[in-house]
């Protein structure tokens, strides 16, 4: 019992508060036309979810092993119940709540600032949606079997679609909505088909992997199929930096810290389901690929939100590759870092542009002397999120790496290292054009943004620094030790991560270094640039996909179609040829019916 | 006992006679004359069996089929002058609406 509700209690007001705020926005006009009521309506919502989840928090560091499920029927069939809907809090679920409550008010609140130039019912409908997005992210983080997460699954993809789409009336807006809906569907055909397969084999939603050691391969390629589509992991990555189209505060929430995060979450909760060893190979080795080629495309984009984007799939690329290679610790701890500094991130990047009016690096410079404080957050996360000593993002991104040497995959840790580096150095490069160096045109007039937005831009710095330091409660919520020891990784992790930094300070800060020398690198840039990835999936539709459909058409048309055609013709003039017969005059049909008794009467007279 | 043959053969011709005219007449009045005739010949045969068997269920029949025959005859001319009205005309190749 906590403050007289139980523990259960406490899990449905962090769910249903935020879904009543979502109803009563939408059903009620008024209340949704005059904008600020239903932001406060939202962030209240929001806000109790954060105490439930801190509630729940507290009761379960005080018992870290316990697992509490408490469910009701769903979807009862003749007499058989399949299906359990419910909640279940344990060491699993419960960070991952304090997460996404604690980013999603945070964010809430900077809205209120960011979002203010909004005309008041847009206003409304964007917490709504917040509303909405809270609610499914609780769904599928408190969900005690898979069908219920694949069910808040789905309904983060739609409230990821109506954010990104927010701004419908801009076409690029309303396509990368479009864009992120189908790739994520896509994917999500490996959930629907996963989750059948696991219900076939076992007759049951629960993570418990299947007997047969096929089958559970299959089951976990499939679902892994979802987490490429959800968590951006290469090739599926492509929907995440067009998402940036949705407004900044949207990307830091969904696109950043909890809704891409969903794939890696699911990875944690249904854990037993990606244990076959092929499942495990792949998620290592993709994950790792990913987290290097991302980086690799963030150094060369001049859009601050694209650097940021691609910088995230990035980091859920070494998630992933920490979870394949059996650090559940690793992935989900970095989880927890990724998810303050990268809406930390986001949310400066949001002050930034806010201020300058601008996404491109270009426009801005200088800023430092005019945003000390955004400034400041911002490098904080920047120096977690390369990993600089004593930050969050240094302990948790030492973890996976620790964990790769431990497995002796030195593939996979070879390429995490070159993320690193990477990493830092884009990082350092966007802080250097920002906040150093000439102001440009644009951010001559730039100002510090109001207290809405500095308050959540603080508290996101101060947990970016301070998460680190929990890692033995982390640890122990799971159930596995955690010791944090400074080794020869350690040394490796912190070189690279310094000299990236180092590298940026001078290219664009001191400026030591021409960017001429890079030449030589200018093919890479240009194929990073060039968006190869998304040109290589029109070539496959316009040339495969759209040549199959034209096949399929063509049998359609002419051969299945031709043979129902044949047939109905057929039928016609059957029918025209038989319809002579009936000619209309009273004494053809006499004939007939005489003929008829005659053949009658002969035919019984000769039997 | 007088022999039935004779009789029958009456019928017999009696009826192909009402077949004939059924299929021959194009007046409507003619047609149902014929079929008036047909069922005489029935009638005779079902008198002359009765007899011959000595059996009255076959008279009482030919009673029955005769009330029955004035009932037909009554249908009949009602249509005969349906289809005048409909047509001014009761020749029975006019009316051909049943082909459609």
């Amino acid at each position: 019992m906590l403050l007289g509700l139980t523990p259960v209690a406490w899990a449905l007001v962090a769910l249903f508060g935020p879904v009543v705020a979502a109803f009563l926005i939408a059903v009620l006009p008024p209340l949704r036309q005059q904008g600020k009521p239903a932001a406060y309506l939202a962030i209240t919502a929001a806000a109790l979810s954060l105490v439930a989840a801190a509630a729940l928090m507290l009761r379960q560091l005080g018992a870290p092993g316990e697992a509490l499920v408490e469910t009701t029927r769903w979807l009862p069939s003749a007499g058989r119940n399949i299906a359990q809907i419910g909640v279940r809090i344990d060491g699993i679920s419960v960070p991952m709540l304090v997460v996404v409550t604690t980013v999603a008010t945070s964010v809430q609140v900077f809205s209120l600032g960011y979002m203010a130039g909004e005309p008041p019912p847009a206003f409304g409908r964007y917490y709504a949606f917040h509303s909405l997005f809270v609610f499914s992210m609780n769904t599928l983080v408190l969900a005690p079997n898979v069908l219920q997460l694949f069910a808040g699954w789905e309904l983060v993809g739609l409230t990821s679609y109506l954010l990104i789409g927010f701004y419908w009336q801009k076409p690029s807006a309303a396509r990368a909505a479009v864009k992120a809906f189908w790739t994520t569907k896509l994917a999500d055909i490996g959930f629907v088909a996963g989750v059948v397969l696991l219900f076939v084999s076992t007759s049951s939603f629960a993570w418990a992997p299947p007997a047969d050691p096929r089958v559970h391969m299959a089951v976990g390629f499939l679902l892994f199929l979802a987490v490429m589509g959800k968590s951006a992991q290469f090739p599926l990555h492509v929907w995440l930096p067009d998402a940036m189209e949705g407004p900044t505060p949207v990307s830091a929430l969904l696109h950043a810290a909890t809704m891409v995060a969903a794939g890696v979450y699911l990875i944690v909760r249904a854990n037993p389901l990606f244990q076959a060893i092929e499942v495990r190979e792949v998620m290592t080795w993709l994950g790792a690929f990913t987290a290097v080629f991302a980086a690799t495309v963030a150094v060369v984009q001049t859009d601050i939100k694209k650097v940021l984007a691609y910088s995230t799939c990035s980091q859920l690329g070494y998630m992933v590759s920490a979870l394949g290679a059996g650090s559940l610790m690793g992935g989900y701890f970095h989880l927890t870092t990724h998810a303050a500094f990268k809406a930390l991130l986001f949310l400066g990047a949001g002050s930034v542009i806010h201020a300058v009016h601008s996404n491109e690096l270009s426009d801005m410079g200088g800023l430092w002397s005019k945003m000390k404080l955004t400034g400041v957050v911002f490098m904080v996360g920047a120096a977690a999120l390369a990993g600089v000593p004593l930050l969050s993002g240094f302990f948790s991104k030492d973890l996976i790496l620790e964990a790769m040497w431990e497995e002796h995959k030195y593939g996979p840790f070879a390429m995490l290292l070159g993320a690193a580096f990477l990493t830092a150095f884009y990082m350092g490069r966007v802080v250097f054009l920002a906040f150093f160096g000439k102001p440009s045109e644009k951010a001559a007039h730039a100002h510090e943004s109001g207290p809405s937005m500095a308050g959540p831009l603080v508290l996101l710095a101060l947990l970016s620094i301070a998460v680190g330091y929990f890692g033995k409660s982390f640890a122990a919520l799971y159930g596995v030790e955690y010791h944090f020891h400074v080794g020869l990784v350690t040394y490796l992790a912190t070189g690279t991560g310094l000299a990236g930094i180092l590298l940026a300070w001078l290219v664009y800060g001191k400026k030591a270094i021409p960017e001429s020398t890079f030449a030589f690198l200018a093919p890479v840039g240009r194929l990073a640039r060039s968006g190869a990835v998304d040109r290589l999936y029109v070539l496959g539709f316009r040339h495969v996909a759209l040549g199959l459909a034209n096949l399929i058409g063509w049998v359609d048309r002419y051969v299945i179609d031709g043979v129902m055609n044949f047939l109905a013709w057929a039928t016609i003039m059957g029918g025209r040829r038989v319809r002579k017969l009936q000619t209309g005059n009273a004494a053809d049909y006499v004939y007939a019916v005489i003929a008829g008794a005659l053949v009658l009467a002969t035919w019984g007279y000769l039997r | 006992m007088m022999p039935i043959q004779p009789v029958l053969l009456l019928s017999a011709t009696l009826f192909s006679v009402g077949i004939y005219g059924v299929l021959s007449r194009r007046n409507v009045v003619g047609i149902l004359l014929s079929v008036e005739l047909m069922m005489n010949a029935v009638n005779i045969n079902l008198v002359t069996f009765s007899h011959y068997h000595g059996n009255h269920v076959g008279q009482v029949f030919a009673v029955f089929s005769i009330a029955l025959t004035v009932a037909e005859v009554v249908v009949g001319l009602a249509l005969v002058i349906l289809l005048y009205r409909a047509k001014s005309d009761v020749a029975i190749d006019g009316a051909q609406a049943l082909k459609e």
